[in-house]
């Protein structure tokens, strides 16, 4: 669901920009004594993995792209804090080396997919996992594409009303919220199917191998 | 000009570029881009063009008809937004093939060490997705039935985890070895 380049205005990505160097600093902090011999290799496998989910899109007719995030593996293996950290690495690896998503994207997709989509997946496993932990997981993935799907969808939205001139011709992107976020939102409800079979899946054989804590 | 320099540049330029809304200056600046990038420019080009193309053509063509419709469409939109997505794709690319990228961010040597690790992972990831497609055409000279496809998928799935994983913690355990981890 990445924002490409080029469609967001600057009144929308500079605050952005202020609000992600804020989270981005509490992510870090402290990320030395959480990171070790047995984190580190698990972190880079997982992380890799994401980047290579997040390659495989398809483009979306409200501006964006529909693909698997990844997001709720790391989140649910490492914590919201590490999993945002990583995933701000996969956006701008994906940004600078294949033009996915964007350096002025950057901030709103990092704290969509990589905050956002973070929380929401431990939020929903921590909620759920007494009830039925594999359930509890796939509603974790689901969610964790569905949230920033709909921010995403915003954000995009919103563009046309910031950004115009004088004649009200949009200046960034150009559809508002009646049209990106059904046709954001829609496709991403599907992909969360996806997203939350693909985490079982994958979580269960991580379990088997002792990945997952 | 340092790493962090070209970083500064790179980082401004894509800021003005969203601060201008002529299309006349945007293709001027994708102009003067194109000349700077010496001999890569074409192959530069080529990799930008083809990142876009599709959200491009997408954005554009539910704009014509999504504007046409509500009898607003104007030409000049269409050509400002694609000219300023093509001038900063280009400048990111750009600027990745020219800095070492991770040097350049250089914000916490943890993170540093994080991302170098993950690019090895990638790298691992591609040569297996690589051997496992070639291996898969070889044994398929008709074309493949979509459960024999899913089996590949699901086999080169659990190899890609494994091998990296196997190699992470190689890696890891040399940096340890070397005093990477100690506080």
């Amino acid at each position: 669901m990445h924002i490409p380049d080029g469609f967001l205005s600057p009144q929308t990505y500079l605050p952005a920009y202020a609000v992600a160097a804020g989270a981005w600093t509490w992510a870090a902090r402290g990320l030395r004594d959480r990171l070790d011999e047995t984190t580190v290799p698990r972190l880079a496998m997982l992380t890799a993995l994401a980047y290579g989910l997040g390659l495989v899109m398809v483009p979306v007719p409200g501006g964006t792209s529909g693909h698997m995030l990844g997001i709720a593996l790391l989140a649910l293996t490492f914590g919201v804090r590490l999993a945002f950290l990583a995933y701000s690495l996969v956006l701008l690896l994906q940004a600078l080396l294949f033009g996915a998503g964007g350096i002025t994207a950057l901030p709103i997709n990092a704290l969509a997919m990589g905050l956002v989509g973070a929380t929401a997946a431990a939020a929903a496993k921590g909620l759920l996992a007494r009830i039925n932990e594999m359930a509890a997981i796939a509603v974790a993935a689901w969610l964790s594409v569905v949230l920033p799907a709909a921010i995403v969808a915003l954000v995009l939205g919103i563009q046309p009303a910031i950004a115009h001139q004088p004649d009200g011709t949009p200046l960034f992107f150009p559809f508002g919220i009646d049209i990106t976020l059904p046709a954001v939102l829609i496709p991403h409800l599907i992909i969360g199917i996806g997203e939350a079979a693909l985490t079982v899946v994958i979580w269960r054989y991580a379990n088997s191998r002792g990945w997952c804590k | 000009m340092s790493a962090r320099g070209w970083l500064l540049a790179y980082l401004a330029a894509v800021v003005a570029a969203t601060l201008i809304h002529e299309p006349l200056v945007l293709a001027t600046a994708l102009a003067l881009a194109l000349s700077a990038a010496g001999r890569d420019r074409w192959r530069l080009l080529r990799r930008t063009l083809v990142a876009i193309l599709a959200f491009n053509i997408t954005v554009s063509l539910g704009y014509v008809v999504v504007a046409v419709w509500r009898g607003d469409f104007s030409a000049g939109y269409l050509l400002l937004v694609n000219l300023r997505v093509l001038l900063l794709v280009f400048l990111g690319m750009w600027f990745a093939a020219r800095i070492d990228v991770v040097a350049a961010l250089g914000v916490s040597p943890t993170l540093t060490l994080v991302a170098t690790l993950t690019l090895g992972q990638l790298r691992a990831f591609e040569r297996i997705v690589s051997d496992f497609t070639l291996a898969f055409a070889s044994r398929n000279p008709a074309p493949p039935r979509t459960l024999d496809r899913a089996h590949h998928a699901a086999a080169q799935g659990i190899a890609l985890m494994d091998k990296t994983m196997a190699a992470a913690t190689e890696s890891a355990m040399a940096m340890k070895s070397r005093g990477a981890f100690d506080a």
